[in-house]
């Protein structure tokens, strides 16, 4: 098993620097760079121009820049954000709590009622249950995420007026308010951004584990746990749900990077100060080093997330060889 | 199993609701203002605000902290230095046509309680005017030869050359900071947090979400009423609307439109009023004077004046200005927006006649038309490109329309909805024939002479002409008053006549303020310059 966990993790870091070459260079064939659209937006000289794209390097040859870059990240220095001044690393350790906050929210509601409803479905399949949450997830799924914030938020804030329209926080109350004051903020102004989230992922999570329930609750072990007069809920919990979650399983991993990444537009939407949002402007801005601070974080998380779920499936399924 | 879920649901609800009843106990505080902005500032640090830190943002904060030598007069007048406004300055005396002399507010103090005093004053401009610090603002304060302290006090301004805007110059472009805020050399700006001489004072930022700042009850020019002053960050137009219209923010700059629902719904709300205010946007088809592919060669199309001028005339810009920005766009008169003082006294920018438009083309060899409709020359279709951004929305739609337009007339028009950044680079390269460009003009006209002179440094389009250079030239240089005017008219007519680009909108930003301000005064060269007078 050593063996094997070395071997896999050495695949996962080239994987990772094969990806983080790949990312560098394409980011500079993109046509534009960080400073020309100031020379659109904000008319700046050309001369001026010139003065700022030896500030930041951008003068130099790209494969002197990836030198450079290799160097600074070999140190564990992302380099400077261009559009904020300010190292990159604190920029994504500044927004990655709020990204970790909602991702983690959404994926631990996705994941427990998801799987409670996949196994519900699974198990009344054909009910009219059955084919009300059905349709319900996937029409949930089928919104636009961007649509269905703007309805909540409308719905929720702007006529009801029962939760906050955006943020993470209200600025209005004191850093000095009791902790859970400050918690309870927090909570409220988390609902709606994740109450979206769940709406239009739930669906997957649903399917999955409906499907994976109806490929085992046939097979001859069940059949012989209730021959034994088990109760169903012990069968059901024990032995169906247990072998069922193997393909969740998967799914969790593929997961794992929008913890980091969260959803770009539902952050939008509730001006939530996510990395999310952080990143999308960098891609707009062209930010360079931010850019590719974001991008290898997403990155790292999904070989991770990879490499979680084939040790995750090697422990949990004995049929799995270390080999 | 369907009412056990709507039991949960309910029941939480319920839960909710009574926990977050002690959140307004704590949220509420009437003398608190939050306005919500699409960008967080980073670095509202005069001096500091160059290149991508060029944001409305950090001016915004800037303005709170920092205070001006003088204030520009309400009716942004830039050439009278009479009727500017004393502010860090007390007084001002004209020792020749050259030199200025500035005497400080003995009352001015930093938030740190030190004095302000001239030696702040050099050190800023000394950072001002080094172009390796902030090449930006050397270039805007290039004729300041000068600027040395006279004792604790006054502070004395020498120029170059004489001219209208020399004041102007010396008070608006930058505001002082104190000495060793920031080092005085070149490199970028460390994240200090800001000591300044304004009404309001730093408390904080939390990043992402908002700049938290704090009235200085000892502000020498009168204490604000406003006591908490937050600029709220939410980047989506539809999230600070949302923000808005649910009682979280009490203020917005520039409601974005379109769409023109965005504002409809603001206007509706009881509890906010709607500001219209000059803003210094100004849309424009900007026509490239060379060949895309040999900058060497004049433009084989647009090289022609006949054809240009017949571009603007086919054009309806009153209606598509309308169908876009509704009451709050307007078509200018030459290249200048609505806050510089000199479009005030413009005529009225010429109509729709596709008559005259056809005969110009006409004239210039452009008459039999393809299978296409598209007029030919020489076996040459009038075929041109027009690129513009796909961030703005409102530029799309007005390009649609200029090419249903156009084809109107026989002129195709291949649209280029470019991402930003690429749509910016084929700009500086003069990679188009027609660039959808948008500019933000400081109040002052002799910005002009960047896209509009032959040197100018934004003269992206290559347009040259040595009358029209002459006339800025002179406008720049008249002393104030009604010969200003003119010729700043002049220069105006000219260009109108030569039609380096078509203008298309200048257009009021749309403010919303919660009516609980009863005093709300806003100012166009700078929105939320006059906070410190904003009382309920």
């Amino acid at each position: 098993m050593t063996r094997w966990l070395v071997v896999r993790g050495l695949q996962a870091l080239l994987t990772f620097a094969l990806v983080a070459v790949l990312l560098f260079f394409l980011m500079r064939l993109a046509p534009g760079d960080p400073l020309s659209r100031l020379s659109g937006e904000q008319q700046i000289s050309p001369r001026e121009i010139e003065h700022l794209r030896a500030q930041y390097g951008l003068d130099q040859p790209v494969w002197r820049q990836f030198v450079t870059w290799v160097a600074s990240v070999g140190r564990g220095d992302l380099g400077d954000s261009i559009e904020y001044g300010r190292p990159v690393t604190s920029l994504i350790a500044e927004r990655l709590p709020a990204t970790m906050l909602l991702g983690g929210t959404v994926l631990l509601i996705n994941f427990s009622l998801g799987l409670w409803l996949g196994v519900v479905q699974a198990v009344r399949r054909g009910t009219p249950l059955d084919r009300w949450l059905t349709a319900a997830s996937l029409a949930g799924y089928a919104l636009p995420s961007f649509w269905l914030g703007l309805v909540l938020a409308w719905l929720m804030a702007v006529l009801l007026r029962l939760l906050p329209a955006g943020g993470l926080q209200n600025p209005l109350l004191s850093p000095d308010a009791p902790m859970w004051v400050r918690g309870l903020d927090v909570a409220a102004h988390l609902v709606l951004p994740a109450t979206t989230l769940v709406i239009v992922s739930i669906a997957s999570t649903m399917r999955y584990q409906r499907r994976a329930m109806l490929e085992v609750l046939p097979l001859p072990y069940i059949v012989a746990a209730r021959a034994k007069g088990l109760p169903e809920r012990l069968v059901l919990r024990r032995h169906a749900w247990r072998n069922a979650l193997f393909p969740v399983l998967t799914l969790a991993g593929l997961w794992l990077p929008i913890l980091a990444t969260g959803s770009v537009f539902v952050e939008s939407v509730f001006a939530w100060p996510g990395l999310g949002s952080l990143a999308a402007g960098a891609v707009g801005t062209r930010d360079y080093p931010l850019l590719m601070g974001t991008a290898l974080l997403v990155s790292a998380l999904i070989v991770l997330g990879g490499l979680l779920a084939d040790i995750a499936y090697g422990l949990l399924d004995p049929r799995i060889r270390w080999t | 199993m369907a009412s056990a879920i709507l039991r949960f649901a309910v029941r939480s609800g319920a839960w909710a609701w009574a926990l977050c009843a002690p959140l307004s106990a704590q949220t509420g505080d009437p003398d608190a203002l939050v306005i919500v902005t699409g960008q967080q500032a980073t670095m509202p640090i005069p001096t500091c605000m160059e290149g991508p830190q060029n944001l409305t943002a950090n001016s915004d904060v800037a303005d709170q902290l920092f205070l001006r030598l003088a204030e520009l007069p309400p009716d942004l007048v830039t050439t009278d230095e009479r009727r500017f406004v004393p502010v860090l300055a007390r007084s001002w005396t004209r020792r020749d046509s050259l030199t200025l002399a500035f005497d400080l507010d003995p009352r001015a103090r930093w938030h740190n309680g030190q004095p302000v005093t001239a030696g702040d004053v050099v050190f800023t401009f000394d950072r001002a005017r080094n172009p390796k610090v902030a090449p930006k603002l050397a270039g805007l304060l290039r004729h300041l030869v000068s600027v040395a302290a006279e004792g604790e006090r006054r502070v004395v301004m020498r120029f170059d050359r004489v001219y209208a805007e020399q004041f102007y110059d010396a008070t608006f472009n930058v505001a002082p900071i104190p000495s060793g805020l920031v080092p005085a050399d070149a490199g970028p700006c460390p994240a200090v947090n800001p000591v300044g001489s304004g009404p309001f004072r730093w408390v904080r930022s939390v990043p992402g979400q908002f700049v938290e700042l704090a009235a200085d009850p000892g502000f020498f020019l009168g204490a604000p009423k406003i006591r908490r002053l937050f600029f709220r960050t939410a980047a989506d137009p539809e999230a600070r609307v949302n923000l808005l219209l649910s009682g979280e923010a009490d203020a917005t700059d520039n409601i974005p439109s379109p769409p023109l629902s965005n504002v409809e719904r603001v206007e509706e709300a009881p509890g906010l009023r709607v500001v219209p205010l000059a803003s210094p946007v100004l849309g424009y088809l900007l026509f490239n004077q060379r060949d895309r592919t040999d900058s060497t060669k004049p433009h084989p199309i647009l090289g022609d004046r006949n054809v240009r001028r017949a571009i603007a005339l086919a054009l309806d810009r009153r209606r598509m200005v309308q169908s876009v920005f509704g009451r709050y766009g307007e078509v200018p008169y030459g290249p200048a927006s609505r806050l510089l003082w000199i479009q005030r006294s413009a005529p009225a920018a010429a109509g729709q006649d596709t008559a005259e438009a056809r005969r110009l083309l006409s004239k210039s060899g452009w008459v039999t038309r393809n299978e296409d409709g598209v007029l030919t020359r020489d076996g040459r279709p009038l075929a041109l490109s027009l690129n513009y951004p796909l961030t703005s929305e409102a530029r799309k739609q007005i390009a649609l329309q200029v090419q249903e337009q156009l084809r109107g007339v026989g002129i195709q028009i291949d649209l280029q909805r470019l991402e930003g950044p690429v749509w910016a680079e084929r700009r500086s390269r003069g990679n188009f024939d027609i660039d959808f460009s948008s500019a933000t003009q400081d109040p002052t006209p002799s910005g002009l002479t960047q896209s509009w002179s032959c040197s100018g440094g934004t003269n992206v389009a290559h347009y040259c002409d040595p009358g029209v250079d002459s006339l800025l030239g002179r406008a720049i240089t008249s002393p104030p008053g009604s010969a200003a005017g003119r010729l700043w008219q002049e220069v105006l007519r000219r260009i109108e006549a030569d039609q380096p680009a078509v203008p298309m909108y200048s257009i009021a930003y749309v403010y919303a303020v919660s009516r609980r301000f009863r005093k709300a005064p806003l100012r166009a060269e700078s929105s939320w310059l006059r906070v410190r007078e904003w009382s309920r």
